[in-house]
C-alpha cells in the first residue's frame, strides 16, 4: 500500500469521526449549549479557570498530548505487522480515543471544573479517590521509566543527539533568562533561542559525542540515564520558568518544523510499505491481543489526554461547542502523528531483518532514520536529518519525561506528608522519583517496559470511561458509548498488565534472570501487579456506583409512570 | 471585501493563536499559577481572619483592605476549594 493512500485514509476517518459522528453525541446525547455558563466564566480567577479562544486551546492541548508515545507504539507495533496497528490506529481513535478525550473535558466541565480526584469521589466513591491517586503515582512512574529507556537508546544510538540536547537546553535557560528577567522581546527572544537549538542539531552531526567523550563513555547507559535524571531533578526543583517551561518552549518550534516538513516530505516521496501487512499472531513481546493494544497508545487511546483534557482544558473552556474541536479535533491530529510514524517504520527499510536490527537498538534511531529520509525530500543533507530526527525524539520523550517527575514529587509530598513531614522536602520527593525511576532504566528491558507503560496508560483511559459512564447514568443520559469502549479498554489493559506481569515474575521465581535483570523484572512485575489490583478495585467499586444509578433511574422512571 | 479581509485576517489570526497556544500558553498559565500562590499566600498572612485565621491585627488588615477587595472574592474559592494530586496535573 502506498503512504498518501494511508494519510488520505487517515483524514476520511477523522472527517467522518469528527463532522458525524462526534457532532451526533455532541449535539444529541450531551447537549451541548453555548448559552451555559462554563466553569472557566462562572469562576474566572484568571489563573486556573480563564476562557480561552479555543484556537489556543486547540494548540495547548495537542501540545500537552503529544508527546514520544503516538511515534513510539507504531514503530513497535509494526512488528505485528503494518496492517493490524493501521487498524487499531484508525478504529481506537474513531471509538475510543475521541471519545474519551471529548467527554473527559465535558464531565468536568458540567461539574463546576472538578479533577478526576474530586469526580471519583463525588461519582463513585471516597475509597475510589485514594486508589486512583495511588495508580496516578505508579502510572507516573511508569512514564519516566519508559521515556527515560527511549531518551537513552536515542542518544546512545545516534551520536548527534547529546549535542543537540545541550545546546537545546542552553537555549532553553537563555529563553527563560530572556524572557523573564532580562525582559527582553519574545521575537527576538525566540529567534536566538531557536537559532541556538538548531546550531546545536548542525553541531552534533559534524561532533558526534563518541568524537568528543570516547566511544565507552558515550555508549554507557549509566552516562545518559544519570544525564536525563539529573535533567529531570532541575526541571522539578528548579522554578519552572526558569528550566521546564523555557526548554519545552523553544522544543516546540523543533518539533513543530520537523513534523510539519516531514509531512510534506511523505507527499513529494510517496513510498510503498515494504514491511509485511500482517507477520503473525504471536511474536516476542507477546500476542495481537491484548499486546499490541497497549503498544500503541496514544496513537489509539490515552490515559494521559483524559487527565490534561480534565484538569487543564476543560476549566479554560469559554463555550460548551468548543469542547468537539478541542477535545475530539486534537485527538484526531494525534491520529494523523501515529499514520506519520506508521509511514516512517513501514517504509524506510527493505526487509524485515533490516528493520528486526533496528529495532534492537531503540525506536529512536528508527524514527531520526525516517526524519532525515523525509526531510531530505525538501534538501536537507542526512546527516543533519538524522540529527534532527535524534533531538525531536529526545524532545518528545523528555518534556513529559520533566512533567512526569515534577509530578510524582507533587505526589510524594500529597501521599506520604502524613507519615512523616520530610516528604513535604521538594528534593527528597524528586530524588525519590528519579531513583525509582533510575532503576527502572537500567533494569528493564525496554520493550516489556513499555508495553507495562501502555498497559497503564490505557487503564487510566479506561478509569476515565468509568467515570464518564458513572457521569452519563448520573444524569440519565446514554452511556453506551462510553460504556462499551470502558469494558474493552478495562478488559484488555488487564489482560496485557496480567501477561506481561507473569512473564516478567515467572523468570524471576524460575531464576531464569540474574543481576539487573532480576531487580527489572522483579520491580515491573509487582508495579504492573499493583496496578491490575488498583484497578479491579476501582472497577468494582465503578460498577456498584453504575448499578446505584441504574436503579435510581429505574425508580424515577416508575414514579414519573405512576404520575 | 471587507468580509473577505476579515476572513483572512481570522484565518491567520486563528494560526496565530493556534502557534501560541503550542509555544507559549503553558508558560503564561504557569506564571499566572505563581503569582497567584504569592499574592493568595499574602492576602492569607493580612486576612486571615476572613477565613477564620487572625494572624496580623486588624490595623495593619484595615490598610491594606482597599487592594485586597478586588481578589476577596478569587482568593476565597481558591483557598476553600478541595484540592488534591490531579488537580496539578495539568
Amino acid at each position: 500500500m502506498n503512504s498518501v493512500v494511508v494519510l488520505i485514509l487517515g483524514l476520511v476517518v477523522a472527517f467522518i469521526g469528527y463532522r458525524f459522528y462526534a457532532k451526533h453525541i455532541d449535539s444529541k446525547i450531551i447537549k451541548s449549549d453555548p448559552k451555559r455558563a462554563t466553569p472557566a466564566k462562572m469562576y474566572m480567577d484568571g489563573v486556573e479557570f480563564m476562557p480561552t479562544s479555543k484556537n489556543i486551546l486547540f494548540g495547548y492541548q495537542f501540545k500537552s498530548i503529544a508527546g514520544a508515545a503516538p511515534i513510539i507504539g507504531p514503530i513497535i507495533a509494526i512488528q505485528w505487522g503494518w496492517l493490524p496497528a493501521l487498524i487499531w490506529i484508525l478504529a481506537g481513535t474513531f471509538f475510543i480515543g475521541w471519545v474519551q478525550d471529548y467527554s473527559s473535558a465535558m464531565v468536568a466541565m458540567r461539574n463546576d471544573g472538578a479533577s478526576f480526584g474530586g469526580l471519583s469521589h463525588k461519582l463513585i466513591s471516597p475509597r475510589a479517590r485514594i486508589i486512583l491517586l495511588a495508580f496516578i503515582y505508579f502510572y507516573l512512574l511508569l512514564i519516566a521509566g519508559a521515556f527515560g529507556n527511549v531518551v537513552v537508546s536515542t542518544t546512545i544510538a545516534l551520536k548527534a543527539a547529546p549535542m543537540a540536547w545541550l545546546f537545546l537546553t542552553v537555549g532553553g535557560i537563555l529563553a527563560g533568562q530572556m524572557i523573564y528577567r532580562w525582559r527582553k522581546d519574545i521575537i527576538l527572544t525566540t529567534i536566538v533561542t531557536v537559532v541556538i537549538a538548531m546550531a546545536g542539531i548542525w553541531f552534533g552531526s559534524i561532533a558526534p559525542s563518541d568524537s568528543i567523550i570516547g566511544a565507552s563513555l558515550a555508549n554507557s547507559r549509566w552516562v545518559w540515564a544519570i544525564a536525563a535524571f539529573v535533567f529531570c531533578y532541575f526541571a522539578a526543583v528548579l522554578p519552572i520558568w526558569r528550566f521546564a517551561l523555557p526548554i519545552n518552549y523553544v522544543a516546540s518550534y523543533i518539533v513543530f518544523l520537523g513534523l510539519f516538513f516531514g509531512i510534506i516530505g511523505i507527499f513529494i516521496l510517496h513510498p510503498d510499505f515494504t514491511l509485511p501487512a500482517y507477520t503473525g499472531f504471536s511474536i516476542a513481546i507477546g500476542p495481537i491481543w491484548p499486546i499490541m493494544f497497549v503498544t500503541i497508545a496514544c496513537g489509539a487511546i490515552s490515559g494521559w489526554h483524559s487527565i490534561v483534557s480534565s484538569s487543564g482544558t476543560a476549566r479554560q473552556l469559554e463555550n460548551e461547542l468548543d469542547a468537539r474541536p478541542v477535545g475530539g479535533g486534537v485527538m484526531f491530529i494525534e491520529m494523523m502523528l501515529a499514520l506519520f510514524a506508521l509511514i516512517i517504520a513501514g517504509t524506510i527499510y527493505a526487509s524485515s531483518a533490516e528493520y528486526g536490527a533496528a529495532i534492537a537498538k531503540g525506536p529512536g534511531g528508527i524514527f531520526a532514520a525516517g526524519v532525515s529520509k523525509f526531510l531530505g525530500a525538501i534538501g536537507m543533507p542526512a546527516a543533519l536529518g538524522r540529527s534532527y530526527g535524534s533531538v525531536m525524539m529526545i524532545v518528545l520523550a523528555i518534556t513529559i519525561m520533566q512533567l512526569v517527575i515534577r509530578f510524582m514529587r507533587v505526589a510524594t509530598s500529597e501521599l506520604l506528608s502524613d507519615v512523616s513531614p520530610v516528604f513535604r522536602n521538594p528534593h527528597i520527593g524528586t530524588f525519590i522519583a528519579c531513583v525509582l525511576g533510575m532503576v527502572l532504566v537500567m533494569t528493564g528491558w525496554w520493550q516489556y517496559l513499555w508495553v507495562l507503560f501502555g498497559g497503564a496508560n490505557q487503564l487510566m483511559a479506561s478509569l476515565a470511561l468509568l467515570l464518564v459512564t458513572a457521569w452519563l447514568m448520573s444524569e440519565g443520559k446514554s452511556a453506551a458509548w462510553a460504556f462499551w469502549p470502558m469494558i474493552f479498554m478495562f478488559i484488555t489493559t488487564i489482560a496485557a498488565l496480567l501477561y506481561t506481569s507473569y512473564n516478567l515474575l515467572i523468570k524471576v521465581i524460575s531464576g531464569a534472570v540474574k543481576g539487573e535483570a532480576l531487580i527489572g523484572n522483579t520491580l515491573m512485575g509487582l508495579v504492573g501487579l499493583f496496578l491490575v489490583v488498583a484497578a479491579l478495585i476501582l472497577g468494582s467499586e465503578g460498577m456498584k456506583a453504575l448499578k446505584r444509578y441504574r436503579s435510581i433511574t429505574k425508580t424515577q422512571a416508575a414514579a414519573a409512570a405512576k404520575a | 471585501m471587507s468580509e473577505e479581509k476579515k476572513k483572512k485576517g481570522g484565518f491567520f489570526g486563528a494560526v496565530k493563536e493556534f502557534v501560541y497556544g503550542v509555544a507559549a500558553h503553558d508558560s503564561a498559565r504557569f506564571a499566572l499559577k505563581s503569582r497567584a500562590s504569592m499574592e493568595h499566600l499574602f492576602i492569607l498572612i493580612t486576612m486571615g481572619d476572613m477565613l477564620g485565621v487572625p494572624i496580623l491585627p486588624p490595623y495593619y488588615s484595615l490598610r491594606l483592605l482597599p487592594y485586597v477587595v478586588p481578589h476577596i472574592s478569587t482568593w476565597k474559592r481558591r483557598m476553600l476549594k478541595e484540592k488534591d494530586l490531579t488537580d496539578g496535573l495539568a
